[in-house]
């Protein structure tokens, strides 16, 4: 009789448990990301700082190429202040349909090449940063 | 194993193969890497029902290995092999905690920890920690999707092959 309903009560708990991780996530999507201070964007490939490029609004919009070990290619556009990928020999392209980002959110993933573009305020270190 | 089981379980494998090939067609509706329906783990949670693990194991292994063969790319398969074992496993012990009911539970237990291992295999091939900014999300996909495919394999199962 013990067990049984020691038993009985598995699906609650699991319930309950699953109702929390996704309460908690819910949280920390709708929690905005600050923004509107200067940015820079750090570029990484496999695990590597590329670049940091600064995006204050001092300079126009210009393009370049990042190639990987595979000959994977992708095409980053940087304006004002935001970053973006504009096209990438992927077969999924689903860092190019990420559009541009300007503020300290997610970063634009591109896991075929390696490739990680992620913002910072401009006054915090480069090292080990979290999104939150 | 017997020549009906043999039969039985390669059409599974040729089903979840479709209905894998089928979601390969949707374009993504959300543009995040990781997030998408996971709509073969309905074959899963089917065989996880009506079959021993072992049955449910092998026809995983074969629909990883043949649609990486077919649709994916060489790391795509990494993702799916991490994912794949990890959901299998909680589901596993999931679907014996519940006494093969409330399916629904045991799939949204298995799209929660297939998004885990995925994250966590993106953050060992691309070592940046900014990954991590989108565990809350896959957390939330893999929960929603994984209750849906869950009702899925709950509603499905009864239209499909009687159990061999």
């Amino acid at each position: 009789m013990q067990k049984q309903t020691y038993i009985n009560k598995i699906p609650v708990f699991i319930a309950i448990l699953l109702c929390l991780i996704l309460g908690v996530s819910l949280l920390a999507v709708l929690h905005p990301a600050p923004r509107g201070t200067d940015c820079i964007a750090d570029i990484y490939q496999d695990g590597r700082l590329l670049t940091s490029i600064p995006l204050d609004g001092s300079s126009a919009s210009y393009r370049f190429t990042v190639t990987g070990e595979n000959g994977c290619v992708n095409e980053i556009e940087i304006r004002s202040r935001s970053i973006g990928i504009l096209s990438a020999d992927c077969p999924d392209k689903l860092c190019v349909h990420q559009g541009f980002i300007e503020s300290t959110g997610l970063p634009i993933v591109c896991l075929p090449n390696k490739l990680v573009i992620q913002l910072r305020e401009a006054d915090s270190p480069s090292a080990d940063i979290t999104a939150y | 194993m017997s020549l009906r089981k043999l039969t039985a379980l390669s059409l599974y494998t040729t089903l979840s193969l479709a209905v894998y090939a089928i979601e390969c067609a949707i374009p993504p509706l959300i543009p995040l890497p990781g997030i998408k329906l996971g709509l073969a783990n309905i074959i899963t949670l089917i065989l996880l029902q009506r079959y021993t693990a072992k049955d449910t194991a092998l026809v995983l292994t074969a629909r990883i290995l043949l649609s990486a063969l077919l649709f994916g790319q060489a790391l795509s398969l990494l993702y799916s092999l991490t994912g794949g074992v990890l959901s299998y496993a909680v589901m596993l012990l999931s679907n014996r905690m519940l006494q093969k009911k409330h399916l629904y539970l045991t799939g949204a237990l298995g799209g929660l920890f297939h998004n885990l291992a995925q994250l966590l295999t993106a953050f060992a091939v691309t070592s940046t920690t900014g990954v991590l900014a989108y565990l809350p999300y896959l957390a939330i996909s893999g929960i929603l999707t994984g209750l849906f495919t869950g009702l899925c394999a709950r509603y499905s199962g009864r239209y499909l092959l009687p159990r061999l």
